[in-house]
């Protein structure tokens, strides 16, 4: 069967502006679940990583599995090279200028034989999910950290599953195990029918299934579904110290709804791009690019929308809107289903449409004596 | 004249001593099983074999769906078959110059499969079966093997240095021997329900992830590709080994059996094979196959 005949849908992919095949019809949830994470917050804590691996991933056979992880760019990669050997398999991933993606994605390079273009990664490749970390491109000269502005730039790359709208683990699996959930647009494998081929393991180009070797099968984030159930964000963005995620529900490309924050900083705003667009599997987790990395590295990176995404984003100072967005990045473990800003506070509401979080623009100062008569200490006031 | 002559005689010669090519039953297309009054079910190389003639079914690489194997690494399965009137038992041995027992993210374990159509007047299509036309397979993995001879294949089998300090709510806690942290190295500890909540593919109870297997095999049943699915009755047997370079295993099932998901053997019907190569990734769909092949039960 060759891979033209395999691929027997067009299916309308909005991240490279253009049609491509896919082996099922488009067929978008009703909600898609969606997170943006700024990466110029993150300080790479691993606070999310340990409380996915707490929460899911801490049973025997699951020891080398991180279904939240965060990297070093350029060097880290969990597992090892996941992204460059993906890179250099797919050939020229050019761009117009219109931002459509003239190469082939995953799908369209599969090589004879494959559904997917991949690749398996070996064990040890998962060993050292901390390689590379906090290790920068370049070494700093000296003087330079007094001197302002340096050349030398790493940042922190925090990765989950991305829930993707064609992904290409559920596209890979000849026995159908995988589904993306009609409701929010989950994907998730199914732990009764796998039967470990790992077909999805090898097409993943996120690298984001896992083997588990005392099941003999493969797992994967399962974006914390109970809890998306009960209207809550899932672990690793409440848990999330740098306040750097949001996770909410995205709504169809073609109809964004202003108040919804993840459509806003999406598609109206364009200030958060999808990892690796190229790929073609339309992934949903949304980065704001890091402001001080070079644009070329960038560009492989977020696709063409770098430039825009990053004025947005210096602009925010001025745009109260955005910033009334931003603001509410870890203010409320419920999901946000819409927002607005009144007066000096960011308002997020839940789907029944209550008040969950307001945030103020300025957070209140209050001066304390230095010393507390009522409790008799000493106190020091932080800004 | 005599470089002809002398290739010809390298050839008979390498027949004579190619232990896999002696006492080839001619007819590739159908098998015969003899029968005994004992079939040595778990014992290769037991002489009762020789009865029964061989068969050499040659396999091919899967290309019918994707994922497909590019690249043989198997040629032929040499096939002999027995029954008692009451069980049939084939024994299929095939080169495989590694022995792959263990799985891991890139390690796939060795394979050889049987396949049986549940009505042979009607035949189904040979690869797996067709919506309407059932099969009836009978699955052996060397790493089931292993699981029953020398105890689950454990994280620690592969990778003995791997330390936990604890896996939650693992029954009893355990330090052993004074020693800690803890390394547990079987699944027996993994019994509470809080626990194999962290073992999803058991408290699925997913025939994947069974950690007390009584047989190296797995029954199920099939129509159409991505269709198999295990039998709720697991009533077939099997032993294999692995000498010097092949594999000899034995897969036996009964002739008459109570269970409606098993095919029936009458006099005449149908068998056809996959077999896998774990050192070459082979896996699911990545296989070699050999189509329907005759099988005469003599009584
Ligand atoms: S918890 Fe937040 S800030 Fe910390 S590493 Fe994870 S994403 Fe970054
Ligand atoms: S990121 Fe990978 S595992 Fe997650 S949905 Fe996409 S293809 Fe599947």
């Amino acid at each position: 069967m060759s891979v033209t005949s395999w691929l027997t849908s067009k299916v309308k992919n909005w991240q490279i502006r253009r049609e491509m095949g896919y082996p099922y019809e488009e067929s978008r949830p009703e909600k898609q679940i969606a997170y943006v994470f700024d990466i110029n917050k993150c300080i790479a804590c691993q606070t999310c990583t340990v409380a996915c691996k707490t929460t899911w991933t801490s049973g025997k056979g699951q020891e080398i599995m991180f279904w939240n992880n965060v990297e070093t760019k350029p060097y880290g990669g969990y597992p090892i090279k996941w992204d460059l050997n993906i890179l250099k398999s797919l050939d020229g991933q050019s761009w117009d200028k219109e931002g459509k993606y003239n190469g082939k994605t995953v799908f369209e390079a599969a090589p004879p034989g494959e559904r997917v273009l991949g690749w398996l990664p070996e064990e040890e490749d998962y060993s050292y999910p901390n390689i590379g970390e906090d290790e920068c491109a370049g070494i700093v000269e000296k003087g330079a950290f007094f001197s302002g502005i340096h050349k030398a730039w790493m940042f922190y790359l925090a990765r989950i599953c991305n829930h993707c709208t064609y992904p290409a683990c559920l596209a890979a699996c000849p026995r159908k195990a995988i589904y993306k959930r009609k409701e929010d647009g989950i994907v998730l494998i199914d732990q009764s029918r796998c039967r470990g081929y790992r077909e999805c393991v090898r097409a993943c180009p996120y690298k984001r299934t896992f083997f588990n070797l005392v099941t003999r099968i493969s797992e994967k984030c399962i974006g914390c579904y109970p809890l998306i159930e009960k209207g809550e964000q899932p672990r690793c963005v409440q848990t999330c110290i740098g306040k750097i995620r949001l996770q909410g529900f995205l709504s169809k490309p073609d109809s964004p709804q202003k108040d919804n924050p993840l459509d806003f900083l999406v598609y109206v705003k364009k200030v958060a791009l999808p990892l690796y667009p190229q790929f073609g599997l339309e992934p949903n987790v949304y980065y704001i690019p890091p402001i001080h990395v070079p644009k070329e590295f960038l560009y492989q990176m977020f696709g063409p929308g770098v430039d825009k995404a990053i004025e947005t984003y210096k602009g925010a100072k001025d745009d109260k809107e955005l910033l009334g967005a931003f603001l509410l990045f870890g203010s409320t473990d419920k999901i946000i289903r819409s927002f607005k800003v009144e007066g000096d506070y960011a308002l997020g509401f839940n789907d029944k449409g209550e008040m969950i979080a307001k945030v103020p623009f300025k957070e209140p100062v209050y001066i304390r004596p230095y010393f507390d008569k009522k409790v008799g200490t000493y106190r020091h006031n932080i800004p | 004249m005599i470089k002809r002559l002398s290739l010809l005689l390298l050839l008979v010669g390498l027949f004579l001593i190619n232990p896999h090519c002696a006492n080839v039953e001619q007819n590739q297309n159908i098998i015969k099983s003899v029968k005994v009054k004992e079939v040595p079910f778990k014992d290769v190389r037991s002489s009762i074999w020789k009865k029964a003639p061989v068969t050499r079914i040659n396999v091919i690489p899967q290309n019918m769906t994707l994922p497909s194997l590019q690249t043989p690494t198997i040629q032929y399965i040499n096939v002999r078959s027995l029954h008692n009137d009451n069980w049939i038992a084939f024994l299929l041995e095939w080169e495989d110059k590694t022995r792959d027992a263990v799985v891991d993210v890139n390690k796939f374990t060795d394979q050889v499969a049987v396949q049986l159509p549940l009505d042979p007047k009607s035949l189904p299509a040979f690869m797996m079966g067709n919506k309407g036309g059932r099969v009836h397979i009978i699955h052996w993995k060397a790493i089931w093997q292993d699981d029953i001879e020398k105890g689950y294949r454990d994280v620690q089998t592969l990778h003995p240095n791997y330390w936990v300090d604890l896996y939650f709510f693992s029954e009893p806690m355990i330090y052993a021997e004074g020693e800690f942290p803890l390394q547990p190295t079987t699944v027996d500890y993994f019994i509470t329900p809080e626990a194999l909540n962290y073992i999803p593919g058991a408290y699925a109870r997913n025939p994947i992830s069974i950690f007390h297997r009584t047989q190296p095999v797995e029954e199920a049943i099939a129509e159409g590709f991505g269709t198999f699915t295990t039998q709720p009755k697991q009533n077939a047997i099997g032993w294999g080994r692995w000498e010097k370079g092949v594999w000899k295993v034995i897969i036996a099932k009964q002739i008459v059996s109570d269970d409606p998901n098993d095919a029936p053997v009458p006099e005449k019907t149908y068998i056809a094979f996959a077999a896998w190569n774990g050192s070459d990734k082979n896996v699911g769909a990545r296989k070699h196959y050999a189509p329907w092949v005759e099988l005469v039960v003599e009584r």
